[in-house]
């Protein structure tokens, strides 16, 4: 048809473009991983799988191993929960409806540095507004807790959830309005009450939404590296020094950038492999 | 009807979720509008009383109008570029006749997946090589390579539910491929168009990763890295950072209230990265 090849000819060139862009960085990181290479600039010398030798080796790998997944994993389960709630929430017959689903969606606007600020001000230890709540509930050791491993993940993990739980609502509630009423008045003539209602029809006529939405959260949870990194910079004591931040510090702060292009392989390998898993496992088009 | 005792327990629920979700928000508005004394000696609830002190402060201070500047420059750049790679490429997946396209699209999916330190670790050492690494350049690039899986993933839906028969009609009224694309497709998907460009213009606007990466000098620094370089400056308090804080989100608080349409669209479709 004419007019097709300069079309094509945008096509090719947008897709010469991204290659560039995305594949062949991310080529180059996996290649990066069979170098030893001490700066940005030097010479990176050919050690073959010397690096991931000396990656599965060490102690500090597997123990932010761990870390990642606890964090990703309570993240995930809790923003699941608390979006799912939500959404049923913005679904029922409630006034301003449309004002109450943009301030439930606000976090999710806000920049991550932002977020961490005004979590650290709300937490300052000595006038911080969570900090006196906190010890006026009886917490008394409130303002030591950001010397405590324990409760600087506890903190990482719920600033998380509080920042990307409005994704899980507005796919939820996207999808709440595909169920068909029809299913629900038939339910209600059977007598089923509103948990029963809950569990026999909404949660199977979402588990499509639900699937993908775990997938993307797991995805986006395990890699986060911004909002941990601003809130504690993994520490106290490599408290919550996951993946992400491991493979930072290595190849920004002590140079050695073979070894964090080979933690950032491994961790997408690992990525890909939970992926794959996850679709053998629930094949999401199986409705179809 | 529903009873009473039922309408009170709903409305205190929502009470409690429109606190947890808006309190953060209202908590930074006040304490950057506080009165230096007050910030620190009382903690009420109720704004005021109000100074802009902190605003003059952080100004001052800081070379927060130059980061705001770069910040500008890097999303409308981010969103350029997005737009003119993803339409071409997406439109012409779902019109021509190319092989292995599902490979395409798949790439662009598996692509949206990487961690940013998998391509933040190879791409600084690419700009280093090419003699670009710490330019606003380098970051429009890095936040690219989020926004265009993004972009193309949105469109490629986007486009395929467009009636082709709208743009053939064109074309056998004697438009060329191009002249039908400009004046027929593009007019209809503007709505799409619209969600890729404002989640590019978010992603690039509220990046802090590829930031801290790729920009070592100070006078090229975007918003989020900048009030992170200054949270740690012992003249800076409380109040001036929450100030700063302020600044970064209010544009796009603004954007929300009058594109919130295309924006709750955009986000059901899975689309934000983050």
């Amino acid at each position: 048809m004419r007019g097709d090849r300069s079309l094509y000819i945008l096509f090719f060139l947008g897709c010469a473009l991204t290659g560039v862009l995305i594949l062949y960085p991310a080529y180059y990181a996996v290649q990066l991983s069979f170098f030893d290479a001490d700066s940005f600039i030097s010479t990176p010398v050919w050690v073959g799988l010397e690096n991931y030798k000396t990656v599965l080796a060490d102690s500090e790998f597997w123990s932010a191993l761990i870390r990642g997944i606890i964090f990703a994993g309570t993240a995930i389960c809790l923003q699941i929960l608390l979006g799912i709630g939500f959404a049923l929430i913005l679904d029922s017959a409630i006034p301003g409806k449309i004002i109450l689903r943009g301030i439930t969606v606000l976090p999710y606007l806000l920049p991550t540095v932002v977020v961490a600020l005004i979590f650290q001000w709300m937490l300052d230890d000595h006038i911080g507004i969570l900090t006196v709540l906190l010890e006026n509930l009886g917490f008394e050791e409130a303002a030591t807790w950001a010397n405590s491993p324990f409760w600087s993940m506890v903190l990482v993990i719920f600033v998380s959830v509080w920042l990307w739980t409005p994704f899980v609502t507005v796919c939820f509630l996207a999808g709440l309005q595909s169920v068909p009423e029809e299913m629900y008045e038939a339910a209600r003539v059977d007598g089923a009450n509103a948990w029963q209602r809950f569990w026999h029809i909404t949660l199977p006529q979402l588990r499509p939404v639900l699937l993908v939405v775990v997938l993307l959260r797991a995805i986006w949870m395990f890699n986060k590296f911004d909002i941990v990194w601003l809130l504690t910079g993994g520490g106290p004591m490599h408290g919550t020094e996951h993946l992400p931040i491991l493979a930072y510090r290595k190849a920004f702060d002590a140079f050695d950038v073979g070894i964090g292009a080979t933690i950032s392989t491994i961790s997408f390998l690992i990525l890909t492999i939970a992926i794959l898993l996850f679709f053998w496992r629930f094949p999401i088009d199986e409705r179809k | 009807m529903k009873k009473t005792s039922t309408r009170i327990g709903i409305g205190i629920i929502v009470a409690l979720m429109v606190t947890y979700s808006f309190f953060p928000v209202y908590w930074m508005l006040i304490s950057g509008l506080r009165e230096y004394e007050s910030l620190f000696s009382s903690i009420s609830l109720v704004p005021g009383p109000f100074s802009t002190a902190s605003y003059t402060q952080l100004l001052e201070l800081t070379d927060y109008p130059t980061w705001f500047l770069n910040s500008v420059v890097v999303a409308t750049g981010t969103v350029l570029i997005t737009l003119v790679l993803a339409i071409p490429i997406s439109y012409a997946v779902t019109r021509l006749e190319i092989r292995f396209k599902g490979a395409i699209v798949g790439t662009m999916l598996y692509a949206y997946m990487f961690p940013p330190m998998l391509l933040a670790i190879p791409l600084y050492s690419i700009f280093v090589d090419i003699g670009i690494s710490d330019t606003l350049l380098s970051l429009c690039i890095s936040h690219t390579t989020i926004s265009l899986p993004l972009g193309v993933w949105l469109l490629w839906g986007f486009f395929k539910q467009l009636p082709f028969d709208v743009e053939e009609a064109a074309m056998v009224d004697g438009c060329t491929r191009l002249k039908a694309f400009f004046y027929v497709v593009l007019p209809l998907s503007l709505p799409g168009i619209v969600t890729v460009a404002i989640f590019s213009f978010l992603l690039s606007w509220t990046d802090y990763t590829f930031a801290l990466v790729m920009i070592g000098s100070d006078s090229l620094k975007t918003l989020p890295a900048g009030l992170d370089t200054i949270s740690g400056w012992y003249e800076l308090q409380w109040g001036e950072l929450m100030a700063g804080s302020t600044l970064i989100a209010l544009p796009l608080l603004v954007l929300f209230l009058f594109l919130s349409r295309y924006f709750i669209h955009g986000l059901a479709s899975g689309a934000l990265k983050g």
